[in-house]
Protein backbone atom coordinates (compact mmCIF):
# COMPACT_ATOMS: atom_id res chain seq x y z
CA UNK A 1 0.00 0.00 0.00
CA UNK A 2 2.85 2.60 0.90
CA UNK A 3 4.47 1.23 -2.56
CA UNK A 4 1.51 2.79 -4.68
CA UNK A 5 1.06 5.82 -2.47
CA UNK A 6 4.86 6.54 -3.09
CA UNK A 7 4.47 5.32 -6.57
CA UNK A 8 1.80 8.22 -6.61
CA UNK A 9 3.40 10.49 -5.40
CA UNK A 10 6.32 10.58 -7.80
CA UNK A 11 3.71 10.21 -10.76
CA UNK A 12 2.03 13.43 -9.97
CA UNK A 13 5.55 15.15 -9.24
CA UNK A 14 6.91 14.33 -12.36
CA UNK A 15 3.98 15.11 -14.57
CA UNK A 16 2.93 18.11 -12.24
CA UNK A 17 -0.66 17.37 -13.49
CA UNK A 18 -3.75 19.53 -12.44
CA UNK A 19 -7.15 18.35 -11.31
CA UNK A 20 -9.39 18.20 -14.39
CA UNK A 21 -11.71 21.09 -13.92
CA UNK A 22 -14.44 20.12 -16.69
CA UNK A 23 -16.21 23.44 -16.56
CA UNK A 24 -12.96 25.24 -17.11
CA UNK A 25 -11.99 23.01 -19.69
CA UNK A 26 -15.44 22.93 -21.46
CA UNK A 27 -15.40 27.06 -21.36
CA UNK A 28 -11.98 27.48 -22.48
CA UNK A 29 -12.71 25.00 -25.32
CA UNK A 30 -15.28 26.99 -27.17
CA UNK A 31 -13.10 29.33 -29.16
CA UNK A 32 -11.02 26.41 -30.15
CA UNK A 33 -14.08 24.95 -31.89
CA UNK A 34 -14.22 28.40 -34.52
CA UNK A 35 -11.27 27.12 -36.43
CA UNK A 36 -11.04 23.27 -35.83
CA UNK A 37 -14.43 22.57 -35.73
CA UNK A 38 -17.36 21.81 -33.04
CA UNK A 39 -14.94 19.77 -30.02
CA UNK A 40 -12.30 19.74 -32.34
CA UNK A 41 -13.67 17.44 -35.31
CA UNK A 42 -12.05 19.11 -38.06
CA UNK A 43 -13.57 18.35 -41.89
CA UNK A 44 -10.65 20.81 -43.24
CA UNK A 45 -7.18 21.45 -43.58
CA UNK A 46 -6.92 22.18 -40.09
CA UNK A 47 -5.80 19.84 -37.79
CA UNK A 48 -8.33 17.37 -35.73
CA UNK A 49 -7.92 18.07 -32.14
CA UNK A 50 -10.91 15.69 -31.07
CA UNK A 51 -9.34 12.77 -28.59
CA UNK A 52 -5.69 14.10 -29.18
CA UNK A 53 -3.66 12.64 -26.20
CA UNK A 54 -3.50 15.02 -22.96
CA UNK A 55 0.21 15.23 -22.36
CA UNK A 56 0.70 15.53 -26.39
CA UNK A 57 -1.94 18.20 -26.48
CA UNK A 58 -0.58 20.59 -23.45
CA UNK A 59 3.20 19.80 -24.64
CA UNK A 60 2.51 21.30 -28.18
CA UNK A 61 0.46 24.17 -26.65
CA UNK A 62 3.69 25.12 -24.15
CA UNK A 63 5.49 24.99 -27.20
CA UNK A 64 3.69 27.29 -28.99
CA UNK A 65 3.36 29.38 -26.21
CA UNK A 66 6.98 29.79 -24.87
CA UNK A 67 8.57 30.16 -28.67
CA UNK A 68 9.27 26.80 -29.13
CA UNK A 69 7.46 26.11 -32.03
CA UNK A 70 5.72 28.23 -34.46
CA UNK A 71 2.65 28.09 -36.31
CA UNK A 72 1.19 31.52 -38.70
CA UNK A 73 -1.34 31.59 -35.65
CA UNK A 74 -1.22 29.24 -32.93
CA UNK A 75 1.51 30.91 -31.18
CA UNK A 76 -0.86 34.20 -31.12
CA UNK A 77 -3.50 31.92 -29.36
CA UNK A 78 -1.38 30.46 -26.99
CA UNK A 79 0.00 33.00 -25.46
CA UNK A 80 -3.57 34.31 -24.60
CA UNK A 81 -3.54 31.45 -21.98
CA UNK A 82 -1.80 30.43 -18.51
CA UNK A 83 -0.45 27.40 -18.13
CA UNK A 84 -3.10 25.88 -16.16
CA UNK A 85 -5.59 26.51 -18.82
CA UNK A 86 -3.61 25.18 -21.64
CA UNK A 87 -4.11 22.29 -19.33
CA UNK A 88 -7.34 22.24 -18.72
CA UNK A 89 -8.07 22.61 -22.68
CA UNK A 90 -5.64 20.00 -23.39
CA UNK A 91 -7.84 17.74 -20.67
CA UNK A 92 -10.79 18.71 -22.40
CA UNK A 93 -10.11 17.68 -26.28
CA UNK A 94 -8.54 14.24 -25.00
CA UNK A 95 -12.16 13.11 -23.42
CA UNK A 96 -13.61 14.13 -26.64
CA UNK A 97 -14.92 10.42 -28.26
CA UNK A 98 -12.83 10.78 -31.43
CA UNK B 1 -43.55 36.36 -49.82
CA UNK B 2 -47.33 35.86 -48.96
CA UNK B 3 -49.32 35.20 -46.41
CA UNK B 4 -50.77 32.15 -47.21
CA UNK B 5 -46.99 30.68 -48.37
CA UNK B 6 -45.99 32.52 -44.69
CA UNK B 7 -48.37 30.35 -43.04
CA UNK B 8 -47.46 26.89 -44.81
CA UNK B 9 -44.00 27.84 -43.85
CA UNK B 10 -44.72 28.00 -40.27
CA UNK B 11 -46.32 25.08 -40.49
CA UNK B 12 -43.67 23.06 -41.99
CA UNK B 13 -41.31 24.59 -39.03
CA UNK B 14 -43.92 23.35 -36.68
CA UNK B 15 -44.22 19.75 -38.31
CA UNK B 16 -40.29 19.40 -38.96
CA UNK B 17 -40.19 19.91 -35.05
CA UNK B 18 -43.02 17.73 -34.13
CA UNK B 19 -41.72 14.81 -36.26
CA UNK B 20 -38.10 15.40 -34.43
CA UNK B 21 -39.77 15.46 -30.69
CA UNK B 22 -42.22 13.01 -29.58
CA UNK B 23 -44.01 15.22 -27.82
CA UNK B 24 -46.99 18.30 -29.08
CA UNK B 25 -45.22 21.27 -27.90
CA UNK B 26 -47.56 25.00 -28.29
CA UNK B 27 -45.25 27.97 -28.58
CA UNK B 28 -47.73 30.20 -27.12
CA UNK B 29 -47.26 29.35 -23.58
CA UNK B 30 -44.35 28.16 -21.45
CA UNK B 31 -43.63 24.64 -20.83
CA UNK B 32 -44.39 23.63 -17.76
CA UNK B 33 -41.47 21.39 -16.63
CA UNK B 34 -39.33 22.87 -18.96
CA UNK B 35 -37.05 26.13 -19.58
CA UNK B 36 -37.27 28.21 -23.15
CA UNK B 37 -34.80 30.21 -24.65
CA UNK B 38 -36.17 31.89 -27.55
CA UNK B 39 -33.34 32.77 -30.07
CA UNK B 40 -34.29 35.75 -32.49
CA UNK B 41 -31.72 36.10 -35.44
CA UNK B 42 -30.34 33.12 -37.56
CA UNK B 43 -26.77 34.00 -38.20
CA UNK B 44 -23.39 33.60 -36.84
CA UNK B 45 -24.39 34.38 -33.78
CA UNK B 46 -27.85 33.38 -33.23
CA UNK B 47 -27.62 29.98 -35.08
CA UNK B 48 -24.57 29.06 -32.85
CA UNK B 49 -26.34 30.21 -30.20
CA UNK B 50 -29.13 27.95 -30.25
CA UNK B 51 -27.03 24.63 -31.16
CA UNK B 52 -24.94 25.44 -28.08
CA UNK B 53 -27.62 26.04 -26.01
CA UNK B 54 -28.90 22.21 -26.54
CA UNK B 55 -25.36 20.96 -26.76
CA UNK B 56 -25.22 22.07 -22.85
CA UNK B 57 -28.80 21.83 -21.87
CA UNK B 58 -30.86 19.54 -24.07
CA UNK B 59 -33.56 19.89 -21.17
CA UNK B 60 -34.12 23.27 -22.40
CA UNK B 61 -36.43 24.07 -25.03
CA UNK B 62 -34.36 25.89 -27.61
CA UNK B 63 -36.81 27.91 -30.26
CA UNK B 64 -35.26 29.61 -33.43
CA UNK B 65 -36.87 32.42 -34.90
CA UNK B 66 -35.18 33.91 -38.57
CA UNK B 67 -36.99 35.17 -41.13
CA UNK B 68 -35.57 33.64 -44.09
CA UNK B 69 -35.13 29.38 -45.01
CA UNK B 70 -31.57 29.95 -45.79
CA UNK B 71 -28.53 32.15 -45.05
CA UNK B 72 -25.95 33.66 -47.37
CA UNK B 73 -22.93 34.49 -45.42
CA UNK B 74 -21.02 37.56 -45.30
CA UNK B 75 -17.46 35.91 -44.75
CA UNK B 76 -16.48 34.91 -48.23
CA UNK B 77 -18.47 36.75 -49.97
CA UNK B 78 -16.21 38.43 -51.22
CA UNK B 79 -14.82 35.38 -53.02
CA UNK B 80 -18.01 35.23 -54.93
CA UNK B 81 -18.62 38.82 -55.64
CA UNK B 82 -14.60 37.77 -57.34
CA UNK B 83 -16.29 34.59 -59.58
CA UNK B 84 -14.15 32.46 -56.97
CA UNK B 85 -16.79 30.68 -55.63
CA UNK B 86 -20.95 30.65 -56.78
CA UNK B 87 -23.18 32.02 -54.40
CA UNK B 88 -24.18 28.38 -53.27
CA UNK B 89 -20.92 28.12 -52.05
CA UNK B 90 -22.43 31.03 -49.01
CA UNK B 91 -26.17 29.27 -48.71
CA UNK B 92 -26.45 27.77 -45.58
CA UNK B 93 -29.85 26.41 -43.88
CA UNK B 94 -31.52 25.52 -40.65
CA UNK B 95 -32.48 22.08 -41.16
CA UNK B 96 -29.72 20.03 -39.21
CA UNK B 97 -30.22 22.39 -36.70
CA UNK B 98 -33.76 21.76 -35.89
CA UNK B 99 -33.22 17.77 -36.99
CA UNK B 100 -30.23 16.75 -34.99
CA UNK B 101 -30.36 19.50 -32.54
CA UNK B 102 -34.37 19.18 -31.72
CA UNK B 103 -34.36 23.36 -31.97
CA UNK B 104 -37.78 24.27 -33.52
CA UNK B 105 -36.88 26.91 -35.94
CA UNK B 106 -39.85 29.47 -36.90
CA UNK B 107 -39.29 31.33 -39.72
CA UNK B 108 -41.08 34.47 -39.21
CA UNK B 109 -40.36 38.62 -38.90
CA UNK B 110 -40.20 39.49 -35.50
CA UNK B 111 -41.79 42.72 -34.70
CA UNK B 112 -40.42 43.18 -30.89
CA UNK B 113 -38.53 41.56 -28.15
CA UNK B 114 -40.47 42.71 -25.14
CA UNK B 115 -38.43 42.23 -21.73
CA UNK B 116 -41.82 43.63 -19.24
CA UNK B 117 -44.04 40.64 -20.87
CA UNK B 118 -40.54 38.52 -21.09
CA UNK B 119 -41.98 37.42 -24.79
CA UNK B 120 -41.67 37.56 -28.41
CA UNK B 121 -43.87 39.40 -30.27
CA UNK B 122 -44.26 38.43 -33.93
CA UNK B 123 -45.53 40.77 -36.66
CA UNK B 124 -48.57 38.16 -37.56
CA UNK B 125 -49.84 38.89 -34.21
CA UNK B 126 -48.18 35.69 -32.01
CA UNK B 127 -46.61 36.17 -28.68
CA UNK B 128 -44.13 33.37 -27.84
CA UNK B 129 -43.09 33.49 -24.30
CA UNK B 130 -39.50 32.78 -22.92
CA UNK B 131 -37.60 32.24 -19.80
CA UNK B 132 -34.67 33.71 -21.48
CA UNK B 133 -34.04 35.18 -25.21
CA UNK B 134 -31.07 35.88 -27.16
CA UNK B 135 -31.18 38.20 -29.74
CA UNK B 136 -28.71 38.45 -32.72
CA UNK B 137 -30.23 41.18 -34.79
CA UNK B 138 -27.26 42.20 -36.93
CA UNK B 139 -26.82 45.39 -38.34
CA UNK B 140 -28.96 47.85 -40.14
CA UNK B 141 -27.39 51.09 -42.19
CA UNK B 142 -27.52 54.65 -41.86
CA UNK B 143 -28.51 56.36 -45.02
CA UNK B 144 -27.00 59.02 -45.87
CA UNK B 145 -25.55 61.73 -48.19
CA UNK B 146 -28.18 60.79 -50.52
CA UNK B 147 -27.82 56.78 -50.35
CA UNK B 148 -31.44 55.93 -49.08
CA UNK B 149 -33.02 52.26 -48.65
CA UNK B 150 -33.44 51.33 -52.71
CA UNK B 151 -30.41 52.55 -53.53
CA UNK B 152 -28.73 49.26 -52.81
CA UNK B 153 -30.66 48.23 -56.30
CA UNK B 154 -28.12 50.84 -58.03
CA UNK B 155 -25.12 50.73 -56.13
CA UNK B 156 -24.93 47.53 -53.99
CA UNK B 157 -23.33 48.25 -50.47
CA UNK B 158 -23.41 43.82 -50.34
CA UNK B 159 -23.07 44.53 -47.11
CA UNK B 160 -26.05 41.90 -46.34
CA UNK B 161 -25.19 39.11 -48.39
CA UNK B 162 -27.43 36.94 -50.99
CA UNK B 163 -29.10 39.13 -53.32
CA UNK B 164 -26.78 41.84 -52.92
CA UNK B 165 -23.81 39.92 -53.50
CA UNK B 166 -24.90 38.18 -56.46
CA UNK B 167 -26.12 41.94 -57.98
CA UNK B 168 -22.23 43.37 -57.25
CA UNK B 169 -21.03 40.04 -59.07
CA UNK B 170 -23.11 40.75 -61.81
CA UNK B 171 -21.86 44.76 -62.20
CA UNK B 172 -18.37 43.60 -62.22
CA UNK B 173 -18.97 40.84 -64.74
CA UNK B 174 -20.57 43.29 -67.06
CA UNK B 175 -18.15 46.41 -66.13
CA UNK B 176 -16.44 47.17 -69.70
CA UNK B 177 -12.47 46.77 -69.11
CA UNK B 178 -11.33 50.06 -68.33
CA UNK B 179 -13.89 50.72 -65.90
CA UNK B 180 -14.16 52.59 -62.41
CA UNK B 181 -14.99 50.38 -59.73
CA UNK B 182 -15.54 52.64 -56.61
CA UNK B 183 -16.07 51.50 -52.89
CA UNK B 184 -17.72 54.08 -50.18
CA UNK B 185 -15.99 52.40 -47.42
CA UNK B 186 -17.67 53.28 -43.72
CA UNK B 187 -17.14 55.51 -40.98
CA UNK B 188 -16.20 53.03 -37.40
CA UNK B 189 -17.46 50.81 -36.00
CA UNK B 190 -18.34 48.85 -38.62
CA UNK B 191 -19.51 45.30 -39.60
CA UNK B 192 -15.88 43.10 -40.55
CA UNK B 193 -13.40 45.68 -40.12
CA UNK B 194 -11.20 44.14 -43.08
CA UNK B 195 -14.06 42.96 -45.39
CA UNK B 196 -13.96 46.26 -47.38
CA UNK B 197 -10.37 45.98 -48.02
CA UNK B 198 -10.27 42.17 -48.67
CA UNK B 199 -13.02 42.56 -51.26
CA UNK B 200 -11.28 45.35 -53.03
CA UNK B 201 -8.18 43.07 -53.40
CA UNK B 202 -10.73 39.76 -54.55
CA UNK B 203 -12.13 42.52 -57.05
CA UNK B 204 -8.46 43.55 -58.17
CA UNK B 205 -7.98 40.13 -58.96
CA UNK B 206 -10.56 39.23 -61.07
CA UNK B 207 -9.94 42.60 -62.85
CA UNK B 208 -6.24 42.09 -63.19
CA UNK B 209 -7.54 39.01 -65.14
CA UNK B 210 -9.98 39.67 -66.75
CA UNK B 211 -9.82 43.38 -66.98
CA UNK B 212 -6.67 44.55 -66.28
CA UNK B 213 -7.41 48.07 -67.89
CA UNK B 214 -9.41 48.60 -64.95
CA UNK B 215 -9.04 50.84 -62.08
CA UNK B 216 -9.79 50.75 -58.05
CA UNK B 217 -10.97 53.57 -55.97
CA UNK B 218 -11.54 53.18 -52.38
CA UNK B 219 -13.25 56.54 -50.94
CA UNK B 220 -12.66 55.44 -47.38
CA UNK B 221 -14.56 57.71 -44.86
CA UNK B 222 -11.82 57.45 -41.81
CA UNK B 223 -8.08 57.90 -41.61
CA UNK B 224 -7.02 54.33 -41.52
CA UNK B 225 -8.47 50.76 -41.72
CA UNK B 226 -7.87 47.16 -39.96
CA UNK B 227 -4.45 44.98 -41.07
CA UNK B 228 -3.39 48.07 -43.47
CA UNK B 229 -0.11 47.76 -43.70
CA UNK B 230 -0.21 43.69 -44.82
CA UNK B 231 -3.25 44.74 -47.45
CA UNK B 232 -1.45 47.62 -48.58
CA UNK B 233 2.42 45.39 -48.76
CA UNK B 234 0.00 42.89 -50.95
CA UNK B 235 -1.81 45.37 -53.29
CA UNK B 236 1.53 46.75 -54.27
CA UNK B 237 3.30 43.05 -55.22
CA UNK B 238 -0.07 41.70 -56.32
CA UNK B 239 -2.13 44.59 -57.85
CA UNK B 240 0.49 47.46 -58.68
CA UNK B 241 -1.04 50.53 -59.83
CA UNK B 242 -4.64 49.46 -60.01
CA UNK B 243 -5.69 50.54 -56.16
CA UNK B 244 -6.22 54.14 -55.70
CA UNK B 245 -6.79 54.70 -51.50
CA UNK B 246 -8.23 58.14 -50.57
CA UNK B 247 -8.14 58.64 -47.19
CA UNK B 248 -10.96 60.71 -45.38
CA UNK B 249 -8.16 63.34 -44.95
CA UNK B 250 -6.79 62.78 -49.06
CA UNK B 251 -10.23 63.44 -51.08
CA UNK B 252 -11.86 60.19 -49.72
CA UNK B 253 -14.55 62.37 -47.87
CA UNK B 254 -17.92 62.01 -49.53
CA UNK B 255 -20.03 64.67 -49.40
CA UNK B 256 -23.04 63.75 -51.81
CA UNK B 257 -24.14 60.38 -53.67
CA UNK B 258 -25.72 60.15 -56.78
CA UNK B 259 -26.50 56.08 -56.46
CA UNK B 260 -28.36 56.29 -59.80
CA UNK B 261 -25.89 57.84 -61.96
CA UNK B 262 -23.08 56.58 -59.68
CA UNK B 263 -21.43 60.01 -59.45
CA UNK B 264 -19.78 60.65 -55.67
CA UNK B 265 -19.21 64.62 -54.41
CA UNK B 266 -15.86 64.78 -52.59
CA UNK B 267 -14.17 67.60 -51.41
CA UNK B 268 -11.98 67.64 -54.18
CA UNK B 269 -14.69 67.23 -57.27
CA UNK B 270 -16.75 64.63 -58.34
CA UNK B 271 -15.83 61.16 -58.82
CA UNK B 272 -17.89 59.30 -61.59
CA UNK B 273 -17.90 54.99 -60.79
CA UNK B 274 -18.66 52.35 -63.48
CA UNK B 275 -19.41 50.13 -60.72
CA UNK B 276 -20.12 52.12 -57.18
CA UNK B 277 -19.91 49.78 -54.11
CA UNK B 278 -21.56 52.20 -51.58
CA UNK B 279 -21.23 50.41 -47.99
CA UNK B 280 -23.05 52.73 -45.37
CA UNK B 281 -22.50 54.08 -41.92
CA UNK B 282 -23.67 51.18 -39.44
CA UNK B 283 -26.02 50.70 -36.22
CA UNK B 284 -27.44 47.85 -34.47
CA UNK B 285 -29.87 46.28 -36.86
CA UNK B 286 -33.68 47.92 -36.27
CA UNK B 287 -34.74 44.59 -34.34
CA UNK B 288 -32.39 46.08 -31.37
CA UNK B 289 -34.43 49.86 -31.30
CA UNK B 290 -37.59 48.67 -31.51
CA UNK B 291 -37.13 46.28 -28.76
CA UNK B 292 -35.57 49.45 -26.46
CA UNK B 293 -32.13 47.19 -26.46
CA UNK B 294 -30.31 50.27 -27.93
CA UNK B 295 -28.14 53.14 -26.40
CA UNK B 296 -26.82 55.46 -29.27
CA UNK B 297 -26.24 53.21 -32.17
CA UNK B 298 -25.44 49.51 -30.56
CA UNK B 299 -26.59 47.74 -27.56
CA UNK B 300 -25.12 47.60 -23.81
CA UNK B 301 -24.36 44.69 -22.42
CA UNK B 302 -23.30 42.90 -18.93
CA UNK B 303 -19.71 41.49 -20.72
CA UNK B 304 -20.27 38.28 -19.00
CA UNK B 305 -23.44 36.87 -19.18
CA UNK B 306 -24.10 39.44 -22.79
CA UNK B 307 -27.32 40.15 -20.79
CA UNK B 308 -28.56 43.62 -22.13
CA UNK B 309 -27.72 46.25 -19.53
CA UNK B 310 -31.36 47.72 -20.34
CA UNK B 311 -33.66 44.97 -20.40
CA UNK B 312 -33.56 41.86 -18.11
CA UNK B 313 -33.49 38.18 -19.41
CA UNK B 314 -32.38 39.39 -22.91
CA UNK B 315 -28.95 38.69 -23.80
CA UNK B 316 -27.72 40.68 -26.87
CA UNK B 317 -24.63 38.92 -29.10
CA UNK B 318 -22.77 39.75 -32.15
CA UNK B 319 -22.49 43.04 -34.48
CA UNK B 320 -25.46 44.67 -32.72
CA UNK B 321 -23.60 44.59 -29.08
CA UNK B 322 -21.01 46.60 -26.98
CA UNK B 323 -18.12 44.40 -26.80
CA UNK B 324 -15.28 46.66 -27.39
CA UNK B 325 -12.75 45.47 -27.52
CA UNK B 326 -13.78 42.78 -29.74
CA UNK B 327 -14.31 43.48 -33.56
CA UNK B 328 -17.84 43.34 -35.20
CA UNK B 329 -16.71 39.64 -36.99
CA UNK B 330 -18.72 36.39 -37.58
CA UNK B 331 -16.18 34.64 -35.15
CA UNK B 332 -16.72 36.89 -32.42
CA UNK B 333 -20.44 36.23 -33.13
CA UNK B 334 -19.52 32.75 -33.01
CA UNK B 335 -17.62 32.94 -29.82
CA UNK B 336 -20.02 35.46 -27.89
CA UNK B 337 -22.58 33.00 -28.99
CA UNK B 338 -20.92 29.85 -27.43
CA UNK B 339 -20.13 31.80 -23.92
CA UNK B 340 -23.44 33.62 -23.86
CA UNK B 341 -25.28 29.93 -24.29
CA UNK B 342 -23.03 28.89 -21.40
CA UNK B 343 -23.89 31.37 -18.74
CA UNK B 344 -27.75 30.98 -19.26
CA UNK B 345 -27.65 27.04 -19.28
CA UNK B 346 -25.80 27.73 -15.70
CA UNK B 347 -28.17 30.76 -14.92
CA UNK B 348 -31.04 28.48 -15.83
CA UNK B 349 -29.78 25.79 -13.16
CA UNK B 350 -29.36 28.21 -11.02
CA UNK B 351 -25.84 27.90 -10.75
CA UNK B 352 -23.08 30.86 -10.70
CA UNK B 353 -21.94 32.18 -13.80
CA UNK B 354 -18.05 31.40 -15.05
CA UNK B 355 -15.76 33.86 -13.87
CA UNK B 356 -14.33 35.61 -16.08
CA UNK B 357 -14.95 34.05 -19.42
CA UNK B 358 -12.38 33.93 -22.04
CA UNK B 359 -13.27 34.87 -25.94
CA UNK B 360 -11.30 34.65 -29.19
CA UNK B 361 -11.13 36.34 -32.47
CA UNK B 362 -9.29 35.23 -35.80
CA UNK B 363 -9.91 36.90 -38.81
CA UNK B 364 -8.71 35.92 -41.87
CA UNK B 365 -8.50 38.09 -45.38
CA UNK B 366 -7.80 36.92 -48.96
CA UNK B 367 -5.81 39.23 -51.24
CA UNK B 368 -6.05 36.52 -53.69
CA UNK B 369 -6.88 32.86 -53.87
CA UNK B 370 -3.38 31.90 -52.86
CA UNK B 371 -2.96 34.84 -50.47
CA UNK B 372 -4.00 35.17 -47.20
CA UNK B 373 -3.49 37.17 -43.79
CA UNK B 374 -5.21 37.62 -40.53
CA UNK B 375 -5.64 39.29 -36.99
CA UNK B 376 -6.36 36.76 -34.01
CA UNK B 377 -6.68 37.94 -30.21
CA UNK B 378 -7.78 36.45 -27.14
CA UNK B 379 -10.11 38.12 -24.52
CA UNK B 380 -11.30 38.16 -20.78
CA UNK B 381 -14.33 39.26 -20.17
CA UNK B 382 -13.93 41.89 -16.81
CA UNK B 383 -16.24 43.98 -15.05
CA UNK B 384 -18.05 46.41 -17.35
CA UNK B 385 -14.96 45.45 -20.24
CA UNK B 386 -14.10 42.78 -22.42
CA UNK B 387 -10.26 42.73 -22.58
CA UNK B 388 -7.79 42.02 -25.11
CA UNK B 389 -5.04 40.09 -23.02
CA UNK B 390 -1.41 41.60 -23.05
CA UNK B 391 1.32 39.41 -25.30
CA UNK B 392 -1.38 37.42 -26.97
CA UNK B 393 -2.60 37.76 -30.61
CA UNK B 394 -1.45 39.98 -33.44
CA UNK B 395 -0.97 40.27 -37.10
CA UNK B 396 0.45 37.98 -39.60
CA UNK B 397 4.23 39.08 -40.69
CA UNK B 398 5.17 41.97 -42.86
CA UNK B 399 7.61 41.09 -46.01
CA UNK B 400 6.48 37.19 -45.16
CA UNK B 401 7.53 34.33 -47.87
CA UNK B 402 4.97 33.37 -50.46
CA UNK B 403 4.72 29.77 -48.83
CA UNK B 404 3.16 31.62 -45.58
CA UNK B 405 0.55 34.05 -47.46
CA UNK B 406 -0.47 30.64 -49.56
CA UNK B 407 -0.80 28.53 -45.80
CA UNK B 408 -2.50 31.37 -44.34
CA UNK B 409 -4.51 31.37 -47.29
CA UNK B 410 -5.42 27.39 -46.63
CA UNK B 411 -6.28 28.17 -43.11
CA UNK B 412 -8.79 31.04 -44.42
CA UNK B 413 -10.52 28.51 -46.13
CA UNK B 414 -10.51 25.62 -43.43
CA UNK B 415 -11.91 27.97 -41.10
CA UNK B 416 -14.73 28.59 -42.71
CA UNK B 417 -15.52 24.86 -43.56
CA UNK B 418 -15.66 24.00 -40.19
CA UNK B 419 -16.94 27.27 -38.92
CA UNK B 420 -20.21 26.60 -40.76
CA UNK B 421 -19.97 22.94 -39.57
CA UNK B 422 -19.62 25.01 -35.90
CA UNK B 423 -22.87 27.03 -36.61
CA UNK B 424 -25.04 24.93 -38.80
CA UNK B 425 -24.24 21.19 -38.69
Amino acid sequence: MKKIALALVCLYGISFAGDYDATQGQMLSLSCASCHGTDGKSTAVTPYIAGMGKTTMYKTLLDYKYGRKTGTIMQKHAKGFSDDELEQVSYYFSKVQR
Amino acid sequence: MNRRNFNKLVVSSFALSLAACSSLTSVSTLPAKKKRVVVVGGGFGGATAAKYLKKFSPDTEVILIEQNEEYYTCPFGNTVIAGMNDIEYIKHDYKTLASKYKIQVIHAKVKKVDGTTSSVILENGDIIPFHRAIVSPGIDFKYEKGYEEGSELHSPHAYKAGAQTSLLRKQLEDMKDGGTYVMVAPTNPFRCPPGPYERISLVAHYLKNNKPKSKIVILDQKKKFSKQGLFQEGWEDLYPDMIDWRSVEFGGKVLKVDPIKRILTTDEGDVKADVLNYIPSQKAGKLAFDSGLTKGDWCPINTKTFESKLVKNVHVIGDASIATKMPKSGFSANSQAKVAALQISRLLQKMPVINPPKLANTCYSLLSPTYGISVAAVYEAHEDKIIKVKGAGGLSPMAASKDFRMQEAEFAVGWYKNQMADIFK
